[in-house]
């Protein structure tokens, strides 16, 4: 299942951001809400479904029924980076890709890499622990170390959703490479 | 407390036989009494599997004869499967059943919802709840993981489907996913809906009336924690086998035209396409965009799903092939992929592909001229309301349009001040309103619904009047008799029942349609399919009411049916004819026991018995009373003016009463058709209410005269008179 641009020079930069899971006009392919993003998304992480568990989320609107997918833009600014408290213990930058990832057994679930994201909402999730007595704090890493890549792109069944870096902006919205 | 790892799951001392898959949990929410208590869902399980099968299972012990759908004692029993929230496809939908208020008796039944509740439910920490009893005044249930409230529902009482699904956003939170009723639940219409997210409903059976007398307005939950299917490379194989999911883009369609094949007609829209169900790899509901509202001043979304297509235009009937039901294994296409424009070319290499492609051609009516704005506004009006569409769309609009035909409204307006006129969208907006407030003498008519309100008016005038404007495609035109009221059976419309909507089917096809709707309470085809193999239809079709292929099709129909409701699927993805254990790999991958075809198969008769056996302790059925729900339909000529046969057509029931080990006479198991499928309890209570069969020294042949249908008499005396 290819999920790579067929021509990297194709390929599109956004700003201020580093490559990031993008949904893609409806005009190429509409978001179904059928969560399957989420939902493979925490079986490939944690082996298990559940809200918190995801690292992408899907703002469904029960009656429009036109939906949004959200996930960490991968600022280059990283204010939830900053906001640790164990910084490059538990949330971390990639040295090869400029990621933000968490390192989740050094996370003591306080929060505020969460309260920092610039977005509403906040791009980072909070998972309770099988302890039931801590929260750790969840975030997009673009399936970092998997050789298959992000699990969202490659299991939505319409393809609504894409790398940024792997496709093209054309004026009337984000449109995936071909 | 939800479970948060595998270590809960696993952990729960109830679960020793270590499933993954199910939650543990079913919440008792007594609405009277306040009380909230658990029931361990280990008990039940894997015996009967989940969904449809374990409600049975609730049903039969805990609801006694005698009990009426707007009683205290009634009981909504809600459940998902343990492929719910797995990830694995159509595992999203879930299962109901009650006292039903919409069938005519009312008697147990059943449906199926999608929507996100029910994974969102299982976060919570349950598997499904039991509502009984009537709360003082006009409620919600609110669950938050394992914290559940019942609240005032306040002013959202009297709000439409969409308002309060909105304001329980606003109150509770945008996480929060509903099911709840509209204006026609509170008021106790009995086609009342109850509706989830992606205008999924709950609309057979009069549930939405049920909440209403519960004073239950909406139940909303929100879960924190977790569902642990057994296996993610199974589910993974699952989701790119099951139905071939084509996995590319979807994108929304400009479209200019609408209709079924043959009856398309001009319209500027826009279409998308929509899952119902979490984690599902197909797209099959249509999503007409920037539609006219009934309600607002601004365009609205509407999900649509194939009966919607009739309320805009009924020039012809809907269309079908020999191969919707009787498909090859070459050119075989699951209906999600037909309904969500996702299906592959014909594959012309197929032997079978002249036999399985023949176009069945629809009957013309000649009800309604095409009218997008008008069916939008009536589809509408049913969303939000909360209403079965099919009441409306195929019996209400078409029941109208016939009796208008035929002169049988002279002098009446129907209590809405205008001339009865089905194609004007202000009668109809003011009659639907009128049902679902129950103004005047019709408007509370009719919140009885189609069934009753018909037999108060009349029901050899407004049943069995012969409609003249029927002409079938099939034979050149030539007119053929039709009743003005499309009733299939118990109290519901017809479908694919070889007459009326989606009418054109051939023989084998309709008495199998038959068949499984005079075993069931409700429409059954909108559960139970009728689907078989193209191999068998020749041998169907040569001796339709004595073909052991047809009876074996049957059966197999309504055990899938019951199997798909249970280890929870869907109508439009399950059963795969050429994959025969994928609903066991489906149950497998979720909970990790290695359940065989055979074994779920087994528990799909299992569970087809016990609601035989609740039919038969709570509602008195045997034989005679469910020939007569069908008989009436099977004496309308069908699309080649042909009618059952009454001889032949009680010899096909003994077939299938034989082939279920049913006593051929009363149509009741016999005590070792129960005690072959773990029911010995069952047996035993029936054994103590004399609902034992014996079995008779010889095969039982008396059938008797068939059931007196005014139709039948109404043509003698139109033939009699030429």
């Amino acid at each position: 299942m290819n999920i790579k641009s067929t021509d990297p020079k194709s390929a599109g930069k956004t700003p201020g951001y580093g490559n990031h899971i993008v949904q893609y006009s409806p005009e190429y392919s509409f978001c179904t809400g059928c969560v399957s993003c989420t939902i493979m998304c925490g079986l490939t992480h944690e082996g298990f479904t559940g809200r918190g568990n995801s690292r992408i989320q899907v703002d469904l609107d029960a009656r429009s029924l036109v939906h949004h997918v959200l996930a960490c833009q991968q600022c280059e600014d990283h204010p939830c980076y900053e906001a640790c408290p164990k910084k490059d213990e538990t949330m971390c930058i990639d040295p090869d890709t400029g990621i933000v990832y968490i390192n989740e057994e050094n996370c003591i679930g306080c929060g505020k890499c969460q309260k920092n994201c610039r977005f509403t909402p906040s791009r980072i999730s909070m998972k309770k622990h099988k302890d039931r007595k801590k929260w750790k704090a969840v975030k997009c890493d673009l399936c970092r170390g998997n050789p298959k890549g992000p699990q969202c792109i490659k299991w939505c069944p319409v393809r609504c959703l894409g790398l940024s870096e792997d496709s093209i902006l054309l004026p009337e919205g984000v449109r995936p490479n071909t | 407390m939800p479970n948060y790892s595998v270590e809960d799951v696993l952990g729960n001392p109830a679960n020793t036989r270590q499933l993954y898959g199910y939650c543990g949990r079913i919440a008792r929410i007594n609405l009277t009494t306040g009380e909230i208590s658990e029931l361990d869902t280990y008990q039940y399980v894997p015996k009967y599997v989940g969904g449809r099968m374990l409600i049975h299972r609730i049903f039969w012990d805990e609801v006694r004869p005698g009990t009426g759908a707007f009683d205290e004692g009634n009981k909504f029993i809600y459940m998902s499967g343990p492929t719910t929230g797995t990830g694995i496809p159509a595992g999203g939908r879930s299962a109901a059943c009650a006292i039903g208020a919409s069938v005519n008796p009312e008697q147990f039944t059943f449906g199926n919802i999608g929507g996100w509740f029910a994974t969102e439910l299982k976060y919570a920490g349950y598997d499904g709840f039991i509502i009984e009893g009537k709360a003082a005044e006009p409620s919600i249930i609110k669950i938050d993981d394992d914290k559940i409230e019942i609240l005032p529902a306040g002013q959202m009482w009297g709000m439409r489907v969409h308002q309060t699904q909105r304001a329980l956003e606003e109150q509770f939170g945008h996480d929060f996913k509903s099911m709840v009723i509209g204006p026609a639940g509170e008021n106790l219409v009995r086609i009342a809906s109850i509706t989830s997210a992606n205008d999924c409903c709950l609309a057979k059976g009069g549930f939405g009336a049920v909440w209403g007398s519960k004073n239950l307005k909406a139940v909303t939950v929100h879960g924190t924690g977790v569902v642990v299917p057994a296996d993610l490379k199974k589910i993974e194989y699952l989701r790119v086998n099951m139905n071939n999911p084509s996995m590319s883009p979807s994108p929304i369609l400009h479209l200019d035209k609408i209709g079924v094949p043959g009856g398309e007609f001009d319209v500027k829209y826009d279409r998308g396409n929509v899952a119902c169900s979490p984690g599902c790899n197909q797209r099959c509901n249509a999503l007409l965009m920037n539609g006219v509202s009934a309600f607002e001043d601004h365009p609205v979304n509407h999900v649509e799903k194939c009966v919607s297509v009739s309320t805009f235009s009924w020039i012809a009937d809907i269309p079908s092939t020999v191969g919707m039901f009787w498909p090859s294994e070459k050119n075989y296409c699951a209906p999600c992929k037909l309904l969500g424009r996702d299906f592959p070319a014909p594959d012309p290499s197929d032997p079978y592909f002249e036999d399985q492609g023949k176009v069945l051609l629809p009957d013309v009516y000649n009800l309604w001229k095409p009218d997008y704005e008008k069916g939008t506004i009536i589809n509408d009006l049913c969303n939000e309301y909360g209403i079965d569409k099919w009441e409306i769309d195929v019996w209400l609009q078409t029941w109208l349009a016939m009796c208008s035909k035929e002169g049988l409204f002279e002098g009446m307006d129907l209590g809405t001040g205008m001339e009865v006129d089905v194609e004007n969208v202000e009668f109809m907006k003011t009659f639907i309103t009128n049902l679902v407030h129950r103004t005047g003498y019709y408007g509370n008519l009719f919140a009885e619904g189609m069934s009753r309100a018909i037999r108060e008016m009349g029901y050899e005038k407004y049943s069995d009047t012969i409609y003249h404007g029927r002409f079938s495609t099939e034979l050149g035109g030539q007119r053929t008799d039709v009743p003005v009221s499309l009733e299939g059976g118990w109290g519901q419309s017809v479908h694919w029942q070889g007459r009326g909507y989606e009418g054109s089917v051939e023989k084998p096809t309709w008495l199998a349609a038959n068949i499984i709707r005079m075993q069931s309470t409700r429409d059954a085809n909108t559960v139970e399919h009728f689907h078989s193999k193209i191999d068998y239809h020749q041998e169907a079709m040569a001796d339709p009411y004595h073909s052991p292929k047809l009876i074996d099709s049957i059966i197999n129909v309504q055990n899938n049916a019951e199997i798909k409701d249970s280890v929870m699927s869907c109508e439009w993805q399950s059963p795969d004819p050429w994959w025969p254990t994928m609903e066991a790999e489906m149950y497998a991958a979720a909970t990790g026991y290695p359940m065989t075809a055979e074994e779920l198969y087994d528990a799909a008769y299992r569970s087809k018995l016990l609601m035989r056996a609740i039919l038969i302790r709570n509602h008195g059925r045997n034989r005679r009373m469910e020939i007569e729900q069908v008989w009436r339909v099977m004496s309308i000529p069908d699309s080649w003016n042909e009618v059952a046969d009454w001889q032949q057509w009680n010899e096909m029931v003994d077939l299938v009463y034989d082939a279920r080990g049913f006593d051929r006479e009363t149509g009741w198991p016999y005590r070792e058709t129960y005690e072959k499928y773990g029911l010995k309890d069952v047996a035993d209570e029936m054994e103590q209410l004399g609902l034992l069969p014996q079995h008779p020294e010889t095969p039982w042949h008396e059938y008797g005269e068939p059931p007196y249908v005014p139709f039948v008499e109404n043509r003698k005396r139109e033939a009699e008179a030429k």
